[in-house]
């Protein structure tokens, strides 16, 4: 029953979904319109109703007391139900599942950081360590070092920094620890239902497991609007002028993919090294 | 010489310096008809951009450098939209000028408690406009930060913001004095016999309203001058530390907080969502009540639930930062207080819709914009619901889904009231019907546009298409399915303007009509004082030539063995 | 008539004179020390920037040859009082491929700038000077052109994009117009020097204005030459 009429969500227009959680937002999603479409609908019934009926039919009698039923108390008290069953039922157990209750850091998570700016996505990977070095400001170079990453750091060595390159491996826990150098920005990638401020002086962590690989992604979209065109990471919150072309690429690699690129770009740093040191 | 009654006032201490609350109110009147019209022109050339993007614009094209919008102007103009809309059009609008004009007639007032504040009040106000439409000018433009000028990019900004921030003082506190002085003029001008039962729901309105403002402005205010204090004082107030922007790192002390500005800011800003809609409703339930020829279906219930809305609307605030990175618990209280909140907006529209049920409806221009009202803004509200519930407003927050909300909450709901509200006390104001005819062309044409321009923003919205970009989300592979709305919406928008022709000419052909005789004072066989106890236009300062004394409620239409349809409120 | 024509004459031989009075300065640019690696830039940012190259793009902050010759730098006249004219021609910046052309120039005080915007992308050029009024704004790939100039004299100071942040270009803003960039092979030349001795100064993006070389150079006619090295201490560790 819950998912029957949470099916209602795949008329609504909403990207195709790709992550874990997504099915679940896009259900209430479902269960909120239909509360919407009933009301709109019974008022819109009764409207068009009672302007025929006193508009164009009645032209004598006024009868002052007017409706004398208590539906319209009833329909308020099964709102009110509705609303609370809503918030009771979906609101605050997906919540948490979606955003607070931090899952476990394991073997298997993969942890990330993406650092946002004007505009443009810098993603830091941890590299072969699984941690991340330190970043200071002063060590920002836009050119060459847009983090500010210390590679003489402990783990910051082996550290893979890309900008606007996103990959993820598919079915695995994501952990991206979202942060931002200048201004407030909102990191969003439509297809997981994932959407979070990026707030300078804040570290806030997203967490999200996709379920589709770009390649199956691309076929599913065969044929639509989009065809041809992968994930991507937009930026939802305004930043400046350059804010609506802040747009950001995700890839959802297999295993074996993702870490095939994760080892082209440790190589790529081996072979460029950095003995940045003026 | 000095003389108490009757002395002949000069030209500019009747027309310009003005201490009647009813030349106030038309100024106030006049002056946001003429800011909703700029606001709606920049838009209408946004529309431009956003259907062509980086095309020339026709006819005003040479206005701009390359005759495009480009996306710094485009900021600009979209910052300066909501500000002009919300700050100089619809709240000078609903409560400068309609609880200017209205409020000490309904209540049987000769003038608002304080004269000379009400002066003041305007005038800061104008100032505040000047000042705003001077921002364009600065180098750099109009602030581009958006009309919520989040830090640290509004701490940032070209030097438009500055004088944005200057200006939104003045706006303030024009609005400060506006609302202390209904309150005490509710409070302390009553008629005789006026009780709070037997106030129209309007004054309730304006009642509430007026609260709202005087408790929800000064936390902006603050956080307004704390901003031009981060801006020209080189304080930090908003900003955190180790701020690097564009590759240098930010020379401020640090060590404050972005999120402050946005509690601030959103602690005016969801009260004046109630600001803009409680007027609305309250011009909408007394054309209601008088074009069904009716009372207000529960009028009790409806005063309740306006003071309850009211009050709630102080606690809702940091639901539009759901995705800021909210606990559970924070989250817990902002939804249950949201999903709180849309029991009263569903009682009064609700009792509205009710109230219709067995009178015999007028269909005359200003009822037909009542009408209207009831369904825009219950789409408005409705699609609050997924937006005030926090998993579904991962998806849609900052989307097309959330301009199309607040847009059919203000433009077709509270833009239309006004409409309503004007062509319903035109003949009290000038003595002067507005023409039917092209009063409905007005209206007919605007429902349908208007539709046009918002409706499809829904359809963006739900695909994931983010507001507020320069090119309508040209840039986007998820966008491109619904792009081809964005013309749509345009083409809408520029019939949308082309639809307010017939209401100007209506406008300005029955000013300077010649009429015969004298005016009917009650052309629409109200109950309430401002129409049977003076004449239209009212006498001049003072209102009325003998004090009103009331004896009955406000809406006592179709009484039985009464030798009219109604009864006056003052009639024994 | 005849007054005319003297006039003329004599404005011909002052400005032969003041042709015979001056001198040329030149000189190359070479480095000493570990040579930096090159570094890709990240064009996969925007596909855009991508497809417009074929093979790798490297940094362009740090260019030299086989022979050490240093690309890129600025050489300039310290303290010159020059009251000529403005140069008229406006100086050419464009963004190409996703990168800056020229990388390195200077530009006289209130001469014009102009923007070009070669790219089917959008640009935005953000100037960081730290004396002259800043100016950001954006430049969709629809506009081409735009004008700016500088106020002020300022050491070399950068031009960037905020889009593709390894976007970065530098500008030397002067009170005369004896200033050069040198060439691939670190030759540079600066013409019609009035005679005099001045500081010449050369400018390293990587040295920075910290780093910056002096030399006291006398010009007299014809071609004076002045070669910098600059050197890059080997890490101490």
């Amino acid at each position: 029953m819950i998912e029957l009429l949470g099916n209602l969500s795949e008329h609504l227009g909403l990207p195709v979904n790709a992550s874990s959680h997504g099915h679940m937002l896009d259900q209430m999603n479902g269960w909120v319109h239909w509360l919407m479409i009933i009301l709109f609908v019974g008022w819109g019934i009764f409207f068009i109703l009672t302007l025929v009926k006193f508009g164009f039919l009645n032209k004598e009698k006024v009868d002052c007391e007017g409706v004398k039923s208590h539906a319209g108390t009833y329909g308020e008290y099964a709102v009110i139900l509705f609303e609370a069953f809503l918030l009771v039922g979906f609101a605050v157990p997906l919540w948490s599942l979606v955003k607070t209750d931090l899952p476990d850091v394991t073997d298997e998570t993969v942890e990330i950081r993406v650092v946002a700016q004007q505009f443009a996505w810098n993603i830091h990977y941890p590299g072969i360590d699984g941690k991340f070095g330190r970043t200071y400001a002063t060590l920002v170079d836009e050119e060459v070092n847009p983090i500010g990453l210390d590679r003489s750091s402990p783990h910051g060595a082996d550290d893979i920094v890309t900008l606007n390159q996103m990959h993820l491996p598919v079915n695995k826990q994501t952990i991206i620890y979202l942060s931002s150098k200048d201004v407030i920005h909102s990191f969003s990638l439509p297809e997981m239902r994932v959407k979070q401020d990026a707030i300078p002086g804040m570290s806030t962590p997203i967490f999200f497991t996709p379920i589709m690989t770009t390649d199956e992604f691309l076929l599913e979209i065969k044929g639509s609007a989009r065809e041809g065109k992968g994930f991507e990471i937009a930026c939802a919150q305004l930043c400046g002028n350059s804010h609506y072309r802040m747009r950001g690429f995700l890839t959802i690699d297999t295993e074996e993919e993702y870490n095939a690129w994760l080892d082209e770009e440790a190589e790529l740093l081996e072979e460029e090294g950095d003995d940045d040191d003026w | 010489m000095s003389s108490q009654d009757h002395h002949e006032e000069s030209f500019i201490s009747k027309y310009i310096f003005s201490q009647d609350h009813k030349w106030i109110g038309i100024q106030y009147g006049i002056t946001s008809l003429v800011f909703l019209l700029f606001g709606f022109t920049l838009m209408m050339v946004m529309r431009w951009q956003l259907a062509y993007p980086d095309t020339v614009i026709p006819f005003v094209g040479w206005m701009f450098e390359d005759g495009m919008l480009s996306p710094d102007m485009y900021n600009s103009f979209g910052a300066m939209h909501g500000t002009i809309m919300i700050f100089l059009g619809v709240v000078p609008m609903v409560v400068g000028a309609f609880g200017n004009y209205l409020v000490p007639l309904q209540i049987g007032a000769p003038d608002m408690a304080f004269p000379k504040l009400n002066m003041a009040s305007y005038w800061t106000y104008l100032a505040g406009g000047v000042i705003m439409v001077y921002s364009f000018f600065v180098p750099g433009g109009a602030a581009n930060s958006g009309w919520t000028s989040y830090p640290p990019l509004a701490d940032i900004a070209t030097t438009g913001q500055t004088i944005w921030l200057f200006g939104m003082v003045f706006l303030i506190t024009s609005s400060l004095l506006g609302s202390m002085n209904i309150i005490v003029t509710i409070v302390q001008l009553r008629a005789e016999g006026l009780t709070w039962g037997r106030l129209p729901f309007f004054v309730w309105a304006q009642f509430v309203t007026s609260f709202l403002l005087v408790l929800a402005f000064p936390p902006l205010e603050a956080a307004g001058v704390l901003q031009l204090m981060d801006r020209l004082a080189g304080t930090s107030f908003f900003l955190p530390s180790g701020l690097v922007v564009g590759g240098e790192i930010l020379n401020v002390s640090g060590g404050g907080s972005p999120l402050l500005w946005q509690h601030l800011f959103w602690f005016l800003a969801h009260p004046e969502v109630y600001v803009l809609i409680l007027p609305a409703m309250g011009v909408v339930a007394e054309i209601i009540a008088n074009n069904t020829r009716k009372p207000l279906w529960g009028y009790k219930s409806i005063v309740f639930a306006s003071v309850w809305l009211g009050f709630m609307s102080f606690i809702v605030w940091a639901h539009h930062m759901f995705i800021t990175g909210m606990g559970q618990g924070m989250s817990l209280f902002f939804q249950t207080t949201t999903m709180i909140i849309s029991i009263p907006s569903v009682i009064i529209l609700s009792a509205l819709f009710i109230t219709l049920w067995g009178g015999k409806i007028r269909f005359n221009t200003p009822m037909l914009f009542a009408l209207a009202f009831l369904p825009m803004f219950g789409i408005g509200g409705l699609t609050g619901l997924p937006l005030g519930l926090a998993p579904t407003d991962i998806h849609l927050h900052d989307t097309y889904y959330v301009i199309g909300h607040f847009h059919y909450v203000v433009a077709p709901g509270t833009i239309f009231a006004i409409f309503a509200g004007i062509y319903f006390w035109f003949p009290k104001i000038t003595g002067k019907k507005l023409n039917e005819g092209l009063g409905k062309i007005h209206f007919f044409f605007s429902l349908i546009f208007i539709n046009g321009v918002f409706m499809p923003m829904f359809i963006q919205g739900l695909a994931g298409v983010s507001r507020r970009l320069a090119d309508g989300g040209v840039s986007y592979a998820h966008a491109a399915g619904v792009l081809e709305w964005n013309e749509f919406m345009s083409m809408s928008a520029w019939l949308l303007g082309v639809a307010q022709i017939p209401f100007i000419i209506n406008f300005f052909m029955t000013i300077f009509k010649k009429v015969d005789g004298v005016a009917d004072p009650n052309p629409w066989q109200s109950t309430t004082i401002e129409w049977t106890d003076t004449t239209s236009p009212p006498l001049g300062h003072g209102n009325f030539e003998i004090a009103p004394v009331v004896h009955r409620g406000p809406y006592e239409y179709s009484v039985e063995g009464a030798s009219e349809d109604f009864i006056p409120q003052t009639k024994k | 008539m005849r007054f005319s024509k003297l006039m003329s004459v004599l404005v011909v031989a002052g400005l032969m004179l003041s042709t015979v009075a001056a001198g040329t300065l030149k000189g190359n640019v070479n480095y000493q020390g570990k040579t930096p690696k090159k570094k890709t830039l990240k064009m996969n940012a925007d596909p855009v920037c991508g497809s417009s190259h074929k093979g790798k793009v490297f940094n362009e902050s740090f260019i030299v040859d086989e022979k050490n010759n240093l690309a890129n730098v600025m050489v300039w006249l310290k303290d010159v009082k020059y009251t000529g004219t403005v140069t008229e021609t406006p100086a050419v910046i464009d963004q190409k491929g996703c990168l800056y052309t020229p990388h390195v120039q200077g530009i006289m005080k209130g001469q014009e700038l102009l923007i070009k915007n070669s790219d089917a992308t959008l640009h935005n050029i953000h100037s960081m000077a730290k004396t002259n009024k800043q100016f950001n704004f954006a430049m969709p790939k629809v506009v081409k052109e735009k004008k700016v100039s500088f106020a002020e004299t300022e050491d070399p100071f950068y031009i960037k994009c905020d889009v593709h942040p390894w976007m970065k270009a530098w500008v030397g803003v002067f009170d005369h117009p004896y200033f050069a960039v040198t060439d691939a092979n670190g030759n540079f030349s600066i013409e019609g020097i009035p005679a005099g001795t001045y500081d010449v100064i050369a400018w390293q993006e990587k040295f920075k204005m910290k780093k910056h070389l002096t030399a006291s150079v006398t010009i007299g006619e014809g071609e004076t030459v002045n070669n910098f090295t600059f050197i890059r201490e080997s890490k101490k560790k």
